[in-house]
């Protein structure tokens, strides 16, 4: 939508809350893209940081 | 899992087994596309048989053959039992071939398995073992060099003990188990190998429809990673059931012109049934009409008989029916409704059958898409989906250290929050109302990251990106309010395509998205005229969040972070 008369936010970014609900579930482990998750979980990596290995 | 022995990653040949109550599948991956094996018979399922003659060993299709010569020393549908107590075993399926025995609360068979002497009493973990080393055998045949290890399928409900027993079982034959992987997630990830496939967020439910059992599960794949929300277990509907259905049609036809000769009342003539209602069954799934013929069925007399595939469905309709109450138990149980779901895969061998495919297509709505044989021309063949996905696990982690393989697989790696909401952004339809458009979808595996391009205003200037939590609802529209909702569509009485055309006139559902608790604001100034304004979520393992939004093509944009709660 287009932006209001007077809206403004420190650097554009107005945070209001945060995520309300999530739940434990498993993943499976399987898969090229797990396989990647595995790795990035066990060298506590972020997914930029993966993107430029 | 239990602990492997390992072999050193160079010196492996792997390959995927699916290793089934009735049936068992070999594959491996030939330049990264999964292949199916086949064993010297030619079969690409290969009947989970084990038969002894004259001290002779037999499997597959050969061992299915002596069920009507030498039920006695042939060992069928033993899969699951592995690693159970003999009391909770169920040996419905063993009663035509050698039967289950309590030896030390386990199961083992009293069968003759050599040419002369005292008949032997084998475990079911040496039976799965002779199996698995003859599986094993034929795949090294094929590929030309001795296979050293193997990814295996494994239903849901297999408990520890169930897979620590099939491990051992695999170890005995000399194989090396890489991993155990759960059947419904095989099956998902052999479609999601293809090289046509785009990995998106969907939710897919995967009917497995065996011959003792029909399993579904419900699973999430959001972003390659597959988290299963549902199970359902059934042993009352399946393939099994429906060959019954045929054998007692067959049996009463015989006995309309055989007075008082019921060829189920002898173990042989009705072992001769069962094979034959089996080949029956398995031609009307290709054809609309199968012969029915059998040599001497019972005292003698022979038999020839045909049924058409409108008759089958007819006298099957009791199992058909129950499959989909199976299925549409599952997705309820996910606490989902059939308009979440955006992919069906059949798979397991009674999956080949049209009608079962059809009744789905009509239970789902039109753009779920159904993976059949008969109702999607690029289905894979339903039978190989699980040892085709093992192939493919197989040879992912090949290269990899035993221990790298456990440590990855370890419950701290996989047990990961996910999002029960959806997140995205408010966007104004063209009528100027609110809509939401969903970056991140419910059940997301953190941490996790997406990016959607939304449309700026036509005119451009600058825009207000709203990023809130969205979930769905089913709106019901009906014209003529009906007493039970959803009524109209579960039962489908005579299974007629006009019936169902009828239904969805009488009620409309649709799956409507509701806006719930806004998260941030962030303003992209000054876009050009029908731009697009990039949004990126990323959303971390601690539902920490962070926001990044920007005109596509334009540098800079804003970046917000909201924090864990």
């Amino acid at each position: 939508p287009t932006l209001t008369e007077g809206w403004s936010a420190e650097k554009d970014f107005k945070p209001v809350a945060s995520v309300t609900a999530s739940t434990k579930r498993t993943i499976e482990p399987i898969g090229p893209h797990f396989l990647a998750h595995a790795r990035r979980a066990r060298h506590k990596r972020t997914f930029s940081e993966d993107d430029r290995i | 899992m239990a602990e492997n022995k390992g072999v050193a990653p160079d010196e492996r040949t792997v390959i995927g087994l699916s290793f089934g109550n009735s049936y068992s599948s070999i594959a491996c991956t030939v330049d990264d596309a999964a292949v199916v094996i086949a064993n010297e018979d030619g079969d690409r399922q290969i009947p989970t048989i084990l038969s002894y003659v004259d001290g002779e060993e037999y499997t597959g299709g050969q061992a299915k053959a002596f069920l009507i010569r030498n039920p006695k020393n042939t060992v069928v549908s033993f899969r699951d039992f592995l690693g159970q107590d003999f009391k909770s075993i169920d040996p419905t399926h063993c009663h035509a071939a050698a039967h289950a025995q309590d030896v030390d609360g386990g199961v083992s068979f009293t069968i003759q398995d050599k040419a002369e002497g005292e008949p032997s009493t084998v475990s079911v973990s040496e039976i799965s073992t002779r199996y698995i080393r003859r599986l094993v055998q034929s795949a090294s045949d094929y590929i030309g060099k001795k296979v050293t290890s193997a990814v295996l399928t494994v239903p849901t409900n297999f408990n520890d003990k169930q897979k620590d027993a099939l491990v051992k079982a695999a170890r005995d034959a000399d194989l090396e188990v890489l991993q155990l992987v759960n059947e419904p997630v095989a099956a998902v990830l052999a479609y999601d190998a293809r090289p046509e496939a785009k990995v998106e967020d969907k939710t897919i439910v995967v009917a497995d429809l065996g011959g003792t059992r029909s399993d579904v599960a419900v699973v999430a794949s959001r972003g390659g990673l597959y988290t299963i929300l549902a199970t359902a277990h059934d042993y009352e509907f399946a393939g099994a059931h429906l060959d019954k259905v045929l054998m007692d049609h067959f049996a009463k036809e015989f006995m309309k012109k055989n007075k008082d000769v019921d060829p189920r009342e002898n173990a042989r003539s009705l072992a001769k049934l069962k094979a034959e209602s089996e080949a029956a069954k398995k031609a009307l799934s290709i054809g609309t009409n199968a012969s029915f013929s059998v040599e001497s069925l019972a005292e003698g007399i022979d038999f020839q008989s045909t049924v058409n595939r409108l008759r089958y469905e007819m006298i099957a309709r009791k199992v058909f029916e129950g499959i989909n109450r199976l299925v549409e138990g599952v997705v309820k149980q996910a606490g989902l409704d059939v308009l979440d779901i955006d992919e069906v895969i059949m798979t397991g061998g009674t999956s080949h059958t049209p009608r079962i495919a059809a009744n789905f297509r009509s239970i789902f709505p039109e753009t779920t898409v159904v993976q059949a044989p008969s109702t999607s021309s690029t289905s894979i063949n339903p039978s190989e989906l699980l040892s085709r996905g093992a192939a493919l696990q197989a040879s992912l982690i090949q290269e990899y250290e035993t221990e790298d393989i456990d440590q990855s697989t370890h419950a701290a790696v996989t047990t990961v929050p996910h999002v029960t909401n959806a997140i995205g952004v408010i966007t104004l339809s063209e009528a100027g109302e609110e809509a939401f458009t969903p970056i991140i979808a419910p059940e997301t595996a953190l941490p996790a990251r997406r990016t959607v391009h939304v449309e700026a205003p036509k005119e451009g200037g600058d825009v207000l990106i709203k990023v809130v939590e969205g979930n769905t609802h089913i709106k019901v529209t009906k014209p003529e309010p009906k007493p039970k909702e959803n009524g109209a569509k579960d039962e489908d009485e005579d299974d007629s395509d006009f019936d169902s055309e009828e239904d969805e006139e009488e009620e409309h559902r649709e799956k409507i998205w509701k806006i719930g608790t806004a998260l941030a604001e962030a303003s992209v100034r000054g876009t050009k005229k029908g731009s697009k304004v990039e949004v990126t979520v990323q959303v971390a393992a601690d539902l920490a969040v962070t926001i990044t939004t920007r005109e596509v093509g334009g540098k800079g944009g804003v970046r917000g972070n909201l924090k864990a709660p």
